[in-house]
């Protein structure tokens, strides 16, 4: 293929074109083209990585083009995550993969972006019962890593459950799933590649190792048709295209997910090899919470494990540095690494693969391992994922009891914030209702609501939006108060359950207390005292206030006004001391108790 | 990246400087009623009013007012701690404060600071301390909720004190009104030979 000459750069081509446009026809539009091994077609669903998001944006393919200065664009109709739009969806339950399609006009419909944010491509289902619609096989449905049935209108801020004419000027029958149902099979296996592709670019991005993993995708062109000769399960080459992308895809499920426990590589292995079977298992979305990086580093070493208990010890030294480091590695020593990877394999799966020296099949195999080899980096180099588990290994330690847990910022802590919440008194007030309103207590006051967030995160594996409380004259010096709001009620439920069972030392030596609590929120009988005015003359006084602005003005020493402003200036400096004497008091007790800490 | 945080939060803290905490408003008190108040003795460059949702019973509000500098929020604070002073009604007077920085809802987190926390199992010495500590700062916010009812019983006591005196001295005030109006005084003045015409 060609680009097997372009091992260093990522490979790009343009395919299919569309016709000319812009003001001066210099401006070309495009229906497909192949960036990094993966083919795109408008209309796809894609993922888009940002830097410092844990998880990648996913939006489809609305106009592909290249400017006349070379530079390649494509038009992304976003689509939303649940979470993203968690205020406005209303208590409506969600899929944990559903995924909503913007539609309506307004900010964060679509924009347009670069081809090379392009991230891989993503298998994004429709599973409305639009008459449009296509209805997706149930096959189709257990490969999706993600449904969508609704649109989220950016405009009115809601969701609607129906699916409307036209979208960002797209008509909304080429968003919904392809009409031919064979080609809807192709295309989730593409998909699966392009899993491997966020893997790929990832690497390349944080890792000299880049050519390595081309190179590993270059092999990959030359073992379809060897594997189609040693498996002879394939009739044609695009089959055997469709396994080895689906390979990578279970691959890349397994890393990237973490999921299929207790699954052992060799199972992993053995469906690579069998190649269009891709467990179920491995197959979740990834709303769910991505992989736990342990388990991965588990497979990993178990994999190690069971190529070196299967063979020469002595090569699994060689096999580790492939799989953490091998730019410039001699073709040599993939070749023997390849050998020793096949021979792995061959045992690890079912005898139903089968044992060939050739070297073709070797190279095959060495080139599934070498893509997994940046799969298994991806966890490790790539940082949020990385942050992701950690958030992962810290529920666990939370599990564990008397650790020290280090809160750092959430995986999801920042999120996109397209769309204003409600205001907080609303929200606060729905939460209430709903009994996912939970005052936390205790916090230092200095804590900022996102760190809120961070500990009730790290803490509980829970996401929750907090809103510390504000300091004012009257508030406690020593305690620090927070609303949170959780996504469900046994959330709140459990948290506060924990809190009240267990304590949560904050290194400041503060205990954590949880307590589902009324809020006060403004209602209009509450009454203003000192504020008077002679009865008679109220009803006048208030015509004259109505729409009055400038009502201020310092009180002059010799009128009854003064004296009695005097009165108030007492009561205020007898109620500020009173305070300040107790939480004097306060503060010492506490300082009492937290000195009998031992661990401090 | 940390250079930046320190940045925003050193500008963060900047604005802190030139921000009045104001209190005892009256729930009449709006945003352009607080910016014409305090643009006597400066620019108001913002008004945020800090919702309260904790206390029991709350019948003022309290605001942050930012001023174009630092100076200007000090000279506020001692023109209003100087003399009472109205808004909105009275006789109740506010009172300024310099801002703190907790008071702010969007501050940003402080650079250089790690938050660490563990769960103590029930086994560990410091688990029966850590109860102990639990239900010694729900004792204290109950005695500050407790304190802040007390403070608003006073509050109504005297408002209702202060009413009663203004109302008796407007009675006053009245009855002195009507002596010269209905002419009582001209007769008495009759009666005693008295002039009580100012010419």
């Amino acid at each position: 293929m060609v680009e097997t000459e372009q091992v260093e750069n990522v490979e790009f081509q343009w395919g299919k074109k569309k016709g000319i446009g812009g003001k001066k026809k210099d401006v070309t539009f495009y229906e497909s083209f192949t960036y990094d091994g993966v083919e795109y077609f408008l209309y796809d669903s894609v993922y888009l990585y940002k830097e410092g998001e844990p998880e990648p944006y996913i939006g489809k393919l609305l106009k592909i083009w290249q400017n006349p200065d070379k530079t390649k664009k494509v038009k992304i109709l976003w689509f939303f995550r649940s979470c993203e739009i968690l205020n406005y969806l209303g208590g409506v339950d969600t899929r944990e993969n559903e995924l909503f399609l913007a539609s309506g006009n307004g900010i964060g419909l679509a924009n347009i972006n670069s081809l090379e944010v392009l991230a891989g491509k993503c298998n994004v289902l429709c599973i409305s019962n639009d008459s449009r619609n296509p209805q997706p096989s149930d096959e189709a449905l257990k490969k999706a890593d993600f449904v969508f049935c609704r649109t989220f209108d950016v405009g009115k801020q809601e969701v609607c459950n129906e699916i409307c004419d036209k979208i960002a000027g797209v008509e909304v029958k080429l968003l919904l799933n392809k009409a031919d149902s064979s080609k809807d099979v192709k295309r989730t296996d593409k998909d699966g590649k392009d899993a491997s592709g966020i893997a790929i670019v990832n690497t390349q991005l944080e890792d000299p190792s880049g050519r390595d993993i081309s190179n590993g995708e270059l092999t990959l062109t030359t073992n379809d048709s060897s594997l189609e000769k040693s498996t002879k399960e394939n009739v044609d080459l695009k089959g055997s295209i469709e396994k080895s992308s689906n390979e990578e895809k279970s691959s890349a499920h397994a890393i990237e997910r973490g999921i299929g426990m207790g699954k052992t590589s060799s199972i992993i292995k053995h469906e690579n090899i069998l190649g269009d079977k891709v467990p179920p298992k491995l197959k979740i979305d990834s709303n769910e919470k991505p992989g736990n990086a342990k388990d991965v580093e588990g497979r990993v070493k178990s994999l190690r494990e069971s190529a070196e208990v299967e063979h020469r010890p002595a090569k699994k030294t060689k096999l580790d540095s492939s799989v953490q480091l091998s730019p410039g590695k001699t073709e040599n020593d993939i070749e023997k690494l390849g050998v020793d990877h096949n021979n792995g394999d061959t045992l690890a799966s079912s005898p139903k693969a089968l044992v060939s020296e050739d070297a073709s099949r070797a190279k095959n195999v060495k080139d599934s391992h070498e893509t997994k080899g940046s799969f298994l980096k991806k966890p490790k180099l790539d940082e949020k994922p990385t942050k992701v588990s950690n958030g992962k290994n810290l529920k666990a330690s939370s599990l564990i009891h008397g650790e020290v847990v280090e809160v750092t910022r959430r995986p999801d802590a920042d999120r996109s914030r397209w769309f204003k919440g409600l205001p907080w008194e609303e929200r606060i007030k729905d939460a209430h209702e709903q009994g996912t309103l939970v005052l936390i207590q205790n916090l230092d006051p200095s804590y900022t609501s996102g760190e809120v967030e961070d500990i009730v995160w790290h803490a509980f594996n829970e996401s929750c939006t907090a809103k510390m409380i504000q300091k004012t004259a009257n508030s406690m010096p020593h305690i620090g108060q927070a609303y949170v709001v959780f996504k469900t009620k046994e959330a709140a439920e459990k948290v506060v359950r924990k809190l009240h069972e267990g304590c949560l030392l904050l290194a400041n030596g503060s205990v954590l207390v949880g307590s589902f609590e009324t809020p006060h929120l403004s209602s209009k009988k509450q009454t203003f005292f000192g504020h008077h005015c002679i009865d008679k003359l109220r009803h006048q006084m208030q015509r004259e206030m109505k729409g009055a602005v400038s009502t201020s003005h310092c009180s002059q020493p010799n009128t009854i006004e003064y004296d009695m402003a005097m009165e108030w200036c007492l009561l205020q400096e007898r109620s500020e001391l009173v305070g300040k004497q107790l939480f004097k008091q306060q503060e010492e007790e506490l300082r009492k108790l937290k000195s009998k800490l031992k661990s401090r | 990246m940390g250079s930046e945080k320190d940045e925003q939060f050193a500008m963060f803290e900047e604005k802190v400087k030139r921000t009045v905490y104001v209190d005892n408003l009256s729930l009449q008190v709006t945003e352009p009623v607080l910016r014409t108040a305090l643009d006597q003795f400066g620019t108001v460059v913002s008004v945020h009013f800090i919702p309260n949702y904790t206390e029991p019973i709350n019948s003022s509000q309290c605001a942050l007012v930012e001023m174009k500098d630092s100076k200007e929020a000090k000279s506020v604070i001692t023109v209003i701690a100087q003399f009472p002073f109205m808004m909105s009604g009275m006789p109740r007077p506010v009172r300024a404060r310099p801002a703190e920085v907790e008071m702010f809802d969007d501050r940003p987190v402080k650079p250089g600071r790690k938050i660490s926390f563990r769960w103590l199992e029930s086994d560990d010495p410091d688990f029966e301390v850590a109860r102990q500590i639990k239900r010694l700062s729900k004792k204290h916010v109950a005695e500050a909720a407790f304190l802040v009812k007390q403070h608003m019983a006073e509050e109504e006591k005297l408002a209702k004190q202060q009413q009663e005196t203004l109302k008796g001295n407007y009675k006053k005030y009245e009855i002195v009104d009507s002596v010269m109006a209905d002419g009582t005084a001209r007769r008495l003045a009759k009666h005693y030979n008295m002039r009580i015409s100012d010419d």
